[in-house]
């Protein structure tokens, strides 16, 4: 078997039962954003961008949509012979199966696949963020401390640093504690959930957790407290640009938001790191005569007759006529017929709102309508 | 359906000098804003069900082999057929008549040999359309005739487009250019692959000959049903004819006409983020493709990825391909802007709608 300098586990199991109605039936990573992605187009993305080339991606809750999107891994350059994209979903042995109980544990329960690709190095990843990382420099800065464990941070604004799980370290970055939503923070430090492992020690950790009965398998709560208590070296990796997890339907519309207006928070139009995904082909977006679109993205396929501002249009998007629809996130296939008005929104792929149908307010929290789901004047 | 392989040739390009860049084959050109007229036959013959198409390139075919890589975007790429990208005999690229010269068949015999299917659909890369071949094939085996041609009422005179006299829904004679009103062969058929081997060798001699043109006056002519087709379709040989099809696309009815819902056309993707309306921007009547950014104002357009408009630009009843930038202030209107070409703030480019304004490709 060939080495591997670094290969990903990326986690994409959950549920993300706090986006609500958008994760009903797909698996968070597999939720669409920005109008053309999906969230998991950006670690597979990055993961291409860094110049990694297997990537084992670890799937349990409504794993149908996200298996077919991932695919050979052919639209982020990862179908590769000898690596690429390994779909890893829970799987029975002689000696009976289970669900992963944790994050830590999906990766135990796959350490076969670990042992097979044979890495110095493995990155674990969570499939649900939304940020551009180039872990090639991330692994370099593992490298040059002589690491055993390396955890991406982010600078987080120190009020709100109780709600993260915050690293404090020395001056050169080697963490001395690690606190989950500490009351009073003694750092700003946040980790973002990404880690660089150095394999051996990585392997050897997750067998011992394996058998710990007080142990319940997760990265953040009980692997990195056990290296610390043990005496590893710790370090974290800065990270300044923009990261979001999109854990709920307000941080999901919010995060969406960062993407327009005249300088956006989050640039997607860049060439250097490209944001890849399994696109559809559909024709160019379709303008009617009395369109008025502004401060939008667009995607192909869309068709649009009536008034839009700041929101977000994905392929095959119809929206009638005299419609109104205003800071709105709308998935594929969405209609809008004509003269209806969709404020503070999110809709869900193929949802119909009826002509002359109201949905939203500015003032009220954003509604959100589930896949496939009819809003009827009235209602 | 019954087993199928399909031919496509690519050996035609405008007689305009002005009209895109020289050389280019139409095949190649951009459609639409995102396709490449090459995209309709294939996706017709890929919608069909067919898996094994030969792509005949001409001389100057790096721009369809960047296209079509190895054809992985309609389902081409695969261990038992696929796509065949197969050399032309023409040195250059044919300005005027023959579509399936009988030389560039013999040239690729084998991969029609080869093959254990029993007909072959034939396409030229001039005419989109989108249908469903299987209808055209059932006819064929149907009606028993040794060749079943796709025909159309032409709406208008076109020098390019074949005629053909029929009588009955069969084909008596064919001549190049078609008048408003005539049978329109929209450069589409299909044949038996034993015949079609066989008319290969009663033909040798005359291989500079077009195969219908010979099928019609060569030994014992052939007979040649004709299939009507009442659709839209697009004939694309030149400048003005290429810009009224983008301009077609404005109609939602003739939009929709050529991208029904059940029939995807298939064509290569990029990873370009959705088009970005800009505050102040005004899109109308227009097509807009992903990963453009509009500042200024558009209508009655078509835009290929990547364009930009500049705040202050104005935009009328053009088409701007790929990586397009009209610089604040500018005007452009009746006009079609090849790729990658910067139009300086303030520049004003004007065409009129009988004879619009062509800029060929800049350097990328």
């Amino acid at each position: 078997m060939s080495k591997k300098e670094c290969v990903a586990m990326l986690l994409a199991g959950g549920q993300g039962s706090r986006l609500g109605v958008l994760t009903s039936d797909v698996a968070k990573p597999a939720v669409s954003f920005g109008g053309k992605f999906r969230i998991i187009d950006f670690p597979l993305s990055n993961c291409a961008n860094s110049g990694i080339d297997t990537v084992g991606v670890l799937t349990q809750y409504r794993p149908y949509l996200l298996h077919s999107y991932i695919g050979t891994g052919e639209a982020w350059n990862l179908d590769e012979r000898g690596g690429g994209v390994s779909i890893l979903p829970p799987f029975a042995t002689q000696t009976g199966g289970s669900w992963y109980a944790g994050t830590a544990d999906a990766v135990t329960q796959n350490l076969g696949y670990l042992k097979q690709n044979d890495p110095e190095y493995v990155l674990i990843l969570s499939g649900d963020q939304l940020y551009r990382m180039d872990y090639h420099d991330m692994l370099q800065c593992h490298k040059d401390n002589n690491a055993d464990l390396t955890v991406a941070v982010m600078p987080v604004p120190w009020e709100e640093a109780s709600r993260f799980g915050i690293m404090n370290c020395d001056d050169e970055g080697r963490i001395l504690e690690f606190v989950e939503k500490p009351k009073e923070p003694k750092s700003n430090l946040a980790s973002m959930g990404i880690y660089i492992f150095t394999a051996d020690l990585l392997i050897k950790t997750l067998e011992e957790d394996a058998v710990d009965p007080n142990s319940s398998h997760d990265f953040g709560g009980d692997i990195i407290p056990k290296l610390l208590a043990d005496g590893k070296r710790l370090f974290t990796y800065k990270f300044e640009g923009f990261w979001r997890d999109v854990g709920t339907i307000s941080s999901y519309l919010e995060t969406s938001m960062d993407l327009l207006g005249s300088e956006p928070a989050f640039d997607i139009f860049t060439n250097e790191f490209p944001i890849m995904s399994n696109s559809s082909t559909r024709p160019p977006a379709f303008y009617g005569p009395n369109a008025e679109v502004e401060d939008c993205l667009v995607d192909n396929g869309a068709q649009i007759f009536g008034k839009v501002t700041r929101s977000i249009l994905a392929h095959d998007v119809f929206v009638g006529e005299g419609a109104v629809v205003e800071q709105a996130v709308l998935l594929p296939g969405a209609r809008i017929e004509a003269g209806a008005k969709v404020v503070n929104a999110i809709l869900g792929d193929k949802v119909v709102v009826e002509a002359g149908a109201t949905l939203g307010s500015l003032d009220a929290d954003t509604a959100t309508v589930g896949n496939g789901d009819v809003v009827r004047k009235g209602e | 359906m019954a087993k199928v392989i399909g031919i496509i040739t690519c050996n035609y390009t405008s007689k305009e000098k002005d009209f895109t860049s020289a050389d280019r084959p139409i095949a190649a050109v951009p459609y639409v804003g995102r396709y490449r007229v090459i995209d309709f036959p294939m996706s017709n013959m890929v919608n069909a069900g067919i898996r094994t198409i030969g792509v005949i390139m001409p001389k100057n075919f790096r721009s369809l082999t960047d296209h079509l890589g190895a054809g992985k975007e309609w389902s081409l790429a695969r261990k038992n057929g696929g796509l065949f990208i197969l050399p032309g005999t023409a040195f250059g690229t044919a300005r005027v008549g023959s579509r399936f010269l009988i030389r560039d068949l013999i040239q690729n015999r084998a991969m029609l040999e080869r093959s254990s299917d029993g007909y072959v659909v034939f396409s030229s890369a001039n005419i989109v359309f989108n249908a469903d071949l299987n209808e055209l094939v059932d006819a064929h085996i149907a009606s028993g005739a040794d060749i079943t041609a796709y025909t159309k009422i032409a709406n208008e005179d076109d020098a390019d487009v074949v005629a053909f006299d029929a009588e009955d829904g069969v084909v008596k004679g064919m001549k190049y250019g078609v008048k408003e009103g005539e049978l329109a062969f929209l450069d589409t058929f299909v044949v038996k692959r034993s015949l079609l081997l066989d008319m290969l060798d009663w033909y040798a001699a005359n291989d500079h000959l077009d195969l219908i043109e010979a099928a019609l006056t060569h030994g014992a002519p052939l007979t040649i049903n004709t299939f009507m087709y009442d659709g839209y379709c697009a004939a694309i040989f030149n400048k003005m004819s290429y810009f009224r099809a983008n301009m077609d696309m404005l109609d939602p009815e003739l939009y929709a006409a050529l991208f029904p819902s059940g029939r995807h056309v298939k064509t290569k993707t990029h990873d370009t983020p959705p088009a970005k309306n800009e505050t102040g921007s005004k899109v109308t009547k227009s097509l807009v493709s992903a990963g453009c950014r509009i500042y200024g104002i558009v209508d009655g357009s078509v835009l290929s990825r990547n364009v930009i408009v500049e705040p202050g630009a104005v935009v009328t009843d053009s088409i701007l391909m790929q990586g397009t930038v009209i610089k604040s202030g500018a005007v452009v209107d009746h006009a079609i802007i090849d790729r990658n070409n910067v139009i300086p703030a303030g520049t004003v480019l004007k065409g009129t709608a009988e004879d619009v304004l062509a800029k060929g490709k800049a350097r990328d």
